[in-house]
């Protein structure tokens, strides 16, 4: 692994890419509505196993700060610089109904959280969807940025970013990759030598970028309609690489870069585990410098379980089968269920809260949170059913004025298709369109939430 | 019939594809993002050029190309000593360096273009400066990066043949993991390959190299979900060094696999029920038996091993971190061997809450409770039967005789080719399996998912009533569905756009 080069006080970063049309003319990317109003940054959150819904749904008067309340991390001032009380809005009652449709639930179930389609789906997660078909990631260094923490591969049950064509998207599991990606490219040194050899590599770097548009055009001539979605994607993707590759600066303050002996491993099952608190830490504050940074304004953070981090030693090794899968819930209904186990998952919860509150913290601190849509949701409610129903859901940030928080919405029992909160942030972001996701069952996919 | 497709490779096809152009072996793993799999295998078309993995791939070639060695044999002999200004020279490297790269002749338009990327890289520098932009570009070219079958010529009764040299690569790859050689473009250039005999005449050619090899043991681990080995955890209540563990359960495997294939053409009744593995000595203390010489075949029937589905792999990674899982078990036989489909519970709307451990009752007697429930029993009344079979096998695929203090009880039941087979243990299923006609056609229809990256139902029944007329030795073997199926008309048609 190359070693980050050193951090100049005052460093630049290349942004503002040419635009001009690709080659092929596939798409033309649409510009988000003038800023002015409403949100500028999306990102996305995956949490792990469910939730003690016991011990996350608010008491009276938005309490979120009683004994044990998985959710005493927004309300926090010592420990994250303020309280977040007024900038998260709890949402119960999503079910992941296109899912279940298709078949895909279970673990798979975060295959649905931000596409609102099954496993056959092939639009965009709506991530993707902002980044590249809404053009909130037009001329930023890196349209979006899909992060992770143990797993970096694309399978089904451990992505939630999926391009338009249905394929998952890898992530970014290394905190040095993600600073690589986002700052160290544009790092330019003082030295003569070293500007001029930047100069002529951008220079063989778009004789390169041109040489295979040309080629991508002539495949795309040829392929049929299925194949478009991939030749459009890697169109997409080469454009983002000019965009790495050119000049322009813009200022922000430099994030030092990460440490690699503070996670001499990465990978989940070998390993990793016990770095993993430090590589979200590490994950959560290079994300929110880039949003600073103007680096990209759209996210998605995939984060771990405690599973043999023997970070918490009030909680098993293995929390996965020894926590999540005992929980005994009480159920919407009330009455029965294990007190024990609420509290054990509650741990679990209330630690990935805490990484959801430091990433509002850093936010706050770049003065970016009441601009941004923060989403986090489990792929299941109750974790030891694998439930696909009830999908315990957080709304952060200030969605740049739209979204009123400090409240607890409760859709009811019935199950309201997670497709209407992806209808509503669409809307946020200036989408005039009623409907998200695929579905053999149109009527799930449109509709919207009221959240002002 | 498939439809036309655009692939991109797999890491490991990427590798080998960048290995050829450069003359030296590549190492990607690191450098790139892991494959996307689809119907569990890693190539398929599902794989896509992201952003990220096109930055990551940026660098990867960068760094490649820049240690180059104008030397290696894959390039012409002028190259060593030319000038840049060298037209000759230039003109023989670029085509030689795009045809490895294209796995085609290049046309002269593609040459040109890929001359002035030469002056670019030579301006004011070296014949290698310019050789090293060409690698740059081969090595990130969508030419180079996607395997295409769309198909050329005029459509003949709805469907388009594969040209040339999209059959030259779709065999080489299909077979070897490998771009094409000299000798298979040569058959390409000379139209050969419409034939399917000479098809499966070049295939055959190739079934030598380790390449080959290799590919069929990544088609077994995937098939059967043993590429998953690397991503287990055990608890340490059941051992510890698990990692190291399971790198000897891969060996196992793999040697086994390469064992069956070179001296019986990957026999599906070997595979399943040979009586013997190759172990490796980290193994030897799980399986009960003494160390023996590294290569050599054990026999394991007389400690209840008979082949795969017995193998501390397979059975580690269908099992839970502390205990064994029928259920899983019993699904990863009829899901990946027999080809079944069994739908997952929250399908049917049934909430599913495993049974906790109770130091009172045995794994068997705690999963029993799913045919008590008619709704679990739809399902688990077929699955469980199967799993429990292997009840003698723990979280790690080690013998044992109790369980929570209870003799294991192995005894289940499976329907196969349309038979109820009462069964004694796990020894008594995979004689039966090995035997069948149903993992004939499951293996029939792996193969077409593994060359075709995808699942495709009605090509693959197409190709299960082919094998139908094999011979036995054909059929029962991976080595004869793969020289069949590249012989078969759905590998080299596809249906017209």
């Amino acid at each position: 692994m190359s070693r980050s080069p050193a951090v100049s006080r005052r460093f630049a970063l290349t942004a503002l890419g040419a635009g001009a049309a690709w080659a092929l003319g596939l798409s033309e990317q649409r510009p988000v509505r003038a800023a002015s109003s409403g949100p500028r940054n999306f990102i996305g959150i995956y949490m792990p196993h469910g939730m003690a819904r016991e011990l996350w749904v608010p008491k009276p008067g938005f309490d979120i700060s009683y004994t044990d309340s998985v959710l005493s991390p927004f309300d926090d001032a010592v420990g994250f610089g303020q309280s977040f009380r007024e900038q998260i809005t709890t949402l119960e009652g999503l079910d992941l109904s296109t899912g279940m449709a298709a078949g895909t639930v279970g673990h798979d179930g975060s295959r649905v959280l931000l596409t609102g389609s099954g496993g056959n789906g092939r639009n965009a997660s709506i991530d993707q969807f902002l980044a590249l078909e809404q053009g909130l990631g037009q001329g930023l260094p890196l349209s979006s940025l899909v992060l992770g923490v143990g797993a970096a591969g694309p399978a089904l049950g451990t992505c939630i970013s999926y391009a338009k064509g249905g394929s998952a998207l890898p992530k970014i599991i290394d905190p040095e990759q993600t600073f690589q990606q986002c700052f160290a490219q544009w790092l330019v040194g003082n030295d003569p030598a070293a500007l001029a050899q930047a100069a002529a590599e951008r220079k063989r770097g778009k004789s390169l970028l041109d040489y295979w548009r040309v080629e991508i055009a002539a495949l795309a001539a040829r392929a049929p309609e299925s194949e478009r979605d991939k030749l459009e994607q890697h169109a997409n993707a080469l454009r983002e690489l000019e965009q790495r590759l050119d000049g322009g600066l813009a200022a922000c303050t430099p994030p030092t870069a990460p440490d690699p002996s503070q996670f001499p491993s990465l990978q989940a099952y070998q390993g990793g585990e016990p770095y993993f608190d430090t590589v979200t830490n590490l994950q959560i504050d290079l994300l929110a410098q880039a949003m600073a940074c103007g680096v990209t304004r759209v996210a998605t953070l995939f984060l771990s379980d405690l599973t043999r981090t023997h970070f918490d030693p009030q909680l098993p090794e293995d929390v996965h089968i020894d926590v999540a899968h005992r929980y005994d819930s009480k159920g919407r209904a009330g009455g029965g269920g294990n007190p024990s186990t609420w509290q054990a998952l509650g741990r679990q919860n209330r630690y990935t809260y805490s990484k959801i509150a430091r990433l509002m913290q850093r936010l706050s601190e770049r003065d970016l949170l009441r601009d941004s849509v923060i989403v986090a949701m489990s792929d299941m409610g109750d974790p030891a059913r694998h439930s696909s129903r009830q999908i315990p859901t957080l709304l952060a940030g200030g969605w740049g004025g739209l979204l009123k928080g400090g409240r607890h919405i409760d859709l009811g029992a019935t199950g309201t298709p997670n497709n209407r909160l992806l209808v509503s942030i669409q809307q946020a972001f200036g989408v005039n369109s009623d409907s998200f996701g695929q579905s053999s069952d149109p009527s799930l996919l449109s509709g919207s939430l009221d959240l002002t | 019939m498939l439809a036309p497709a655009l692939r991109r490779l797999s890491v490991a096809e990427l590798e080998q594809s960048a290995s050829a152009v450069l003359g030296a072996a590549v190492d990607y793993r690191d450098a790139l993002p892991p494959d996307a799999r689809q119907a569990d295998f890693s190539r398929n078309i599902g794989q896509s050029v992201d952003s990220l993995t096109l930055r990551q791939l940026y660098d990867a070639t960068r760094t490649a190309s820049a240690s180059v060695t104008l030397d290696r044999v894959v390039f012409p002999g002028c190259a060593a000593r030319a000038q840049p200004s060298d037209a000759a020279c230039q003109h023989e490297t670029v085509a030689t360096l795009a045809q490895l790269a294209f796995r085609r002749a290049p046309s002269e338009a593609e040459l040109t273009r890929l001359l002035a990327l030469f002056n670019t890289g030579a301006e004011g520098g070296t014949f290698r400066d310019g050789v090293q932009l060409v690698l740059r570009a081969l090595l990130g070219s969508p030419q180079l990066l996607y395997e295409s079958t769309l198909g050329d010529g005029p459509p003949q009764a709805g469907a388009v043949r594969l040209s040339q040299s999209e059959l030259a690569s779709a065999l080489s790859y299909g077979i070897s993991g490998t771009p094409p050689d000299a000798e298979l473009l040569a058959a390409a250039a000379a139209g050969e390959l419409t034939s399917g005999s000479e098809r499966q005449k070049q295939a055959t050619r190739l079934l030598g190299r380790a390449e080959t090899l290799q590919l069929l043991q990544r088609f077994v681990e995937e098939w059967l979900g043993l590429e998953q080995l690397p991503q287990l955890a055990k608890a340490s209540s059941v051992v510890s060094g698990f990692p190291a563990l399971s790198r000897a359960m891969q060996q196992e495997t793999r040697s086994f696999v390469g064992d069956a294939l070179g001296s019986g053409g990957g026999d599906l009744t070997t595979l399943f029920a040979g009586g013997y593995s190759l172990v490796p000595d980290e193994l030897a203390p799980i399986y009960g038996i003494q160390p023996v010489a590294a290569g050599t075949r054990v026999s394991l029937r007389g400690v209840s091993r008979v082949g795969l589905l017995q193998q501390s792999s397979f059975l580690s990674v269908f099992a839970h971190e502390s205990e064994s899982a029928p259920v899983l078990r019993g699904k990863a036989v009829l899901v990946r061997v027999l080809c079944r489909s069994v739908p997952q519970p929250q399908e049917l709307g049934i909430n599913v809450v495993p049974p906790a451990p109770d130091p009172q009752s045995t794994t068997r007697a705690r999963f029993e409770r799913h045919v008590s429930d008619p709704l679990c029993a739809t399902c688990h009344s077929q699955l469980d039967p199967v799993g429990f079979t292997f009840e003698n096998f723990d979280a790690i695929g080690r013998l044992r005789a109790t369980d929570m203090g209870q003799a294991v009880d192995t005894h289940g039941s499976i329907s196969l080719d349309g038979a109820s087979l009462e069964l004694a243990d796990s020894v008594a299923l995979a004689d039966a399996i090995a035997h069948s006609e149903e993992l004939r056609s499951c293996a029939a229809r792996q193969v077409v998912r593994f060359a075709s990256g995808r699942s495709d139902p009605a090509a693959e029944a197409a190709f299960v009533e082919e094998t139908a007329h094999l011979p036995a030795s054909w059929r029962g073997t991976l080595l004869g569905l793969f020289l069949s199926y590249v012989n078969s008309d759905g590998f080299a048609w596809r249906s017209a756009p």
